[in-house]
């Protein structure tokens, strides 16, 4: 029935990109239809909660954990990195150490929800440093659509906090939830660092232990209301649970918030409006049919499979007036790639970017209790920007509050030590655990990384998955720019280690495997943050980029790539907060755009119960919109 | 004397620090001994349980509690039979995983069957003592509640044995 409807626009991928366009387009009464090649089982509360069964019962803990993919919607795997046998096919020649979730709902089910803003620098690295690209935009610009997202997808933080580096907020703003609570570590290593200087070069920086914006529920301001748990029925109307509207301090936001506390992109899905959307999930968009004459696209083949665990499918098509492509920065570049539209300019694919990451782990004087709270709360922010930025990478400093899980598998592993090798039980053990776990510290050094045409996305007709759709192979290296940073970081790191007196335990040979790059007649071990960018740049120019300011396609006018594939140069910044207010952009272009071109068409069903009143924007409510009550 | 139940959770007590009333009050107990007899077998199970209450029999009858310690060490811990089934007991209470036992256990004494790294339930992952022991909670379960997090760890006192 779906395929032969004709929609206003169809959405490939229900991740935060494409969520966050569905909502505001349907909400201004355009006709969407969302392709979602995972499963639908998060999006109702009950579907949710076997995720969560899911992650209590996996011995290993790891990001995907919570989130099995199907066979026909496979995904990268942490735990494949090392045998390299896993979802991506890995070209080198460094590894790719990154991964997302195929699932309705997309990488926000499992990502920490850090929401920062790139700096105003970070738009203008080539003029300001000689480095990277300049933004088709700058940071004023896309001021307005910050806050809009920052109001979306529910960041709580104070402005206080977070102007540095020439942020600029609108007057009278501030963020639509309170910051949450820094950790007890935090005030502690506040305590001891704040005001030390370090220097990078010529600069001397200050550094100052900062709470950061994090996209996770806290109390309210000026009549915000945090939304919490999502249950989306079966006719597409949503319930309110009053579950998650606060973050309870579970400390698993990475795989799975359970009570849905930390955003994920279901809830933008479900505040849409229902009686303009259709959601098509186990339907995963293999082709893209373009006119040859025009280059426009006339319509998006998909393969829509029932059962999870099997390869069986039918194929369909879905058209629309308008396509957004918004499956994630490596799935549109190879969406693209295997419809033959690597287009004239050669750049579909390249670039691709992440934070390079290392780790610093050590121990405490006293017990900092970690295992608590989200499982980061402050960062060190200020080497984010610079005049150094002109000979080595920005980079900026995560303070864990997970204490060495990340690095060697502890808690669990310690006790498996204590037991086993050091032969410890009873009182014994426990006064071992209280003085080791008690005292971790950990820090997470995020590197940026410039766009480099080697480093790309690629398909191969020898590599396939399970329904004959290409495997991404990746051609990936980290520069010397880059690695210099990651050095420079390193020596930072130590410094605060000594400064706030904490033991420096960092030990890569005895810890959980990581890749290595060798540097300096060394090796570093990284690890990638999730953080993927830059297949799809924008810029000013066909020849250079791939789309233009708006995300909209230079070879195809009907078609909008959306996401961190758009970013010409990703900063230091965790990209999702940036990538939804060019999302939001978007769809105001196409609002904009589609309102003048057409007549209204009609919803697909009728709207239910008390009609929803769509000229005030569902977006700017501080509510979720009548459509989440208790209807039903 | 008493149910192998009260004779586990006995053993349980000493070899975890926590009292019989906190190792019951996780509800686990139960599950963790079906699940060592399921893999270790019956004489396994009752040996090891059967030299812990006479360690501290012993123990008590000389009124030195280092005796036990010492006791338990050289006939259980030490043993290679029994050594590694004591201590994956210690490892499931404080985690809720039952770790594979040692190769040289099972070339010495046979596979068994089941004998997997495992998390025994959702509930023996929730209920693992190491949380408590480092006054924090298992990720994604028992949230202590907003804001919790920025006062400092409360550990609990260990009990007077
Ligand atoms: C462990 C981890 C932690 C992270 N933490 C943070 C953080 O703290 N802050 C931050 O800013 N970012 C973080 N990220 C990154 C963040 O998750 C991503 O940047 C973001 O979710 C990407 O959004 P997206 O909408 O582009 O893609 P996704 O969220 O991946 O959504 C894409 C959607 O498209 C669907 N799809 C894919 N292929 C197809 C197809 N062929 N047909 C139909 N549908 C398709 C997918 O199933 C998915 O639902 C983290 C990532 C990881 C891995
Ligand atoms: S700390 Fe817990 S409640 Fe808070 S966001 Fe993370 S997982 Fe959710």
């Amino acid at each position: 029935m779906t395929a032969d409807m004709t929609h206003d626009v169809v959405v490939v991928g229900a991740g935060v990109a494409g969520s966050l366009i569905a909502r505001r387009l349907t909400t201004e009464g355009l006709r969407v239809l969302v392709l979602e090649a995972g499963p639908a089982t998060p999006s109702t509360f009950e579907g949710y909660l076997q995720h969560v069964q899911t992650f209590y019962a996996a011995s290993g803990k790891g990001a995907e954990s919570a989130w099995p993919p199907a066979i026909g919607a496979p995904q990268p795997d942490a735990r494949d990195l090392r045998s390299d046998n896993g979802y991506f096919v890995q070209r080198g020649p460094l590894k790719y150490g990154s991964t997302y979730t195929r699932a309705q709902g997309g990488s926000t089910l499992h990502w920490l929800g850090v929401s920062l803003r790139m700096l105003p620098e970070d738009f203008e690295l080539r003029s300001r440093y000689g480095r990277g690209r300049d933004w088709p935009l700058r940071y004023q610009a896309l001021e307005p659509w910050y806050r809009q997202a920052e109001r979306e997808i529910g960041v709580a933080a104070d402005v206080a906090d977070q102007t540095h580096h020439g942020i600029e907020f609108a007057d009278g703003y501030d963020y639509p939830m309170r910051r949450i609570p820094p950790s007890y570590s935090d005030i502690v290593l506040a305590a001891a660092v704040d005001g030390m200087s370090v220097r990078l070069g010529e600069d001397e920086i200050r550094l100052k232990v900062r709470s950061y914006p994090a996209a996770r529920n806290s109390i309210p301001r000026d009549g915000y209301r945090p939304v919490g748990a999502v249950d989306i029925r079966p006719d597409g109307l949503g319930r309110d649970l009053y579950l998650g509207e606060r973050c309870a301090g579970n400390t698993s936001c990475t795989p799975i918030c359970p009570i849905q506390a930390k955003y994920n992109a279901g809830k933008s899905l479900a505040r849409a409006n229902p009686a303009y959307l259709t959601v098509l999930a186990r339907a995963v968009a293999s082709k893209l049919h373009v006119d040859p004459v025009s280059g426009e696209v006339r319509g998006v083949e998909y393969q829509r499979y029932e059962d999870t665990s099997s390869p069986r499918h039918t194929v369909h098509t879905a058209h629309g007036r308008i396509y957004v492509l918004a499956a994630h920065a490596v799935e549109n570049a190879k969406l693209m790639l295997a419809s033959g539209l690597g287009g004239a300019s050669g750049m579909l694919g390249r670039n691709l970017m992440d934070h390079p990451s290392i780790y610093g782990w050590g121990l405490a004087k006293a017990p900092l209790g970690p295992y608590r709270g989200p499982l980061s709360t402050s960062g060190i922010d200020d080497m984010r920007g610079g005049a150094f930025r002109a000979r080595h990478a920005a980079f900026r400093v995560d303070i864990g509050n997970d204490g060495w899980r990340p690095t060697t598998g502890a808690p669990d592993t310690t006790v498996v030590d204590a037991v086993q090798t050091r032969g410890l039980y009873g009182a014994d053990l426990r006064r071992y655990l209280e003085s080791t776990l008690a005292r971790q510290v950990r820090f997470s050094l995020n590197a940026e990384q410039l766009p480099s045409a080697a480093n790309r996305v690629t398909i191969d007709p020898r590599y396939l998955d399970a329904m004959g759709n290409p495997r991404p192979v990746i051609s990936y290296d980290i520069d010397d720019y880059t690695l210099a940073g990651m050095a420079e970081a390193t020596r930072v790191y130590r410094e605060v280690f000594s400064r706030a007196g904490i033991e420096d335990h960092t030990d890569p040979e005895h810890s959980t495997w990581f890749p290595e790059v060798p540097y300096a007649g060394g090796t570093m071990r990284y690890h990638g943050m999730g953080h993927f960018a830059g297949t799809h740049g924008m810029g000013n120019d066909p020849e250079s980029s791939v789309v233009d300011v708006d995300q909209r396609s230079w070879e195809h006018r009907n078609l909008f790539l959306v996401g961190a594939g758009s970013f010409p140069t990703m900063g230091t910044s965790n990209p999702t907060l940036t990538m939804a207010a060019l999302a939001l952009r978007t769809a105001d272009r196409l609002i904009a755009e589609m309102g003048r071109s057409s007549h209204r068409q009609q919803p697909y069903r009728r709207e239910q119960g008390r009609s929803r009143d769509l000229s005030s924007g569902g977006y700017t409510e501080d509510r979720p919109p009548e459509g989440l009550g208790d209807r039903l | 004397m008493t149910t192998r139940l009260e004779r586990f959770l006995a053993f349980s007590a000493d070899a975890t620090a926590f009292t019989r009333f906190e190792l019951q009050g996780t509800g686990q107990a139960r599950e963790y001994l079906d699940t060592v007899v399921r893999i270790a077998g019956d004489t396994i199970v009752d040996r090891l349980l059967d030299l812990h209450l006479h360690a501290k029999a012993v123990a008590a009858a000389s009124g030195n509690s280092a005796i036990m310690e010492h006791l338990l060490r050289r006939d259980v811990l030490s043993d290679p039979r029994l050594g590694p089934v004591a201590r994956n007991i210690v490892k499931m209470w404080f985690v809720g995983i039952w770790y594979e036992l040692p190769r040289e256990w099972t070339e010495a004494f046979g596979a068994r069957e089941g004998d997997v790294t495992f998390v025994v339930s959702g509930t023996a992952y929730a209920e693992g003592l190491l949380w408590r022991a480092i006054g924090a909670n298992p990720p994604g379960a028992k949230a202590p509640g907003y804001g919790s997090w920025a006062l400092p760890p409360h550990i609990p006192a260990l009990a007077a044995h």
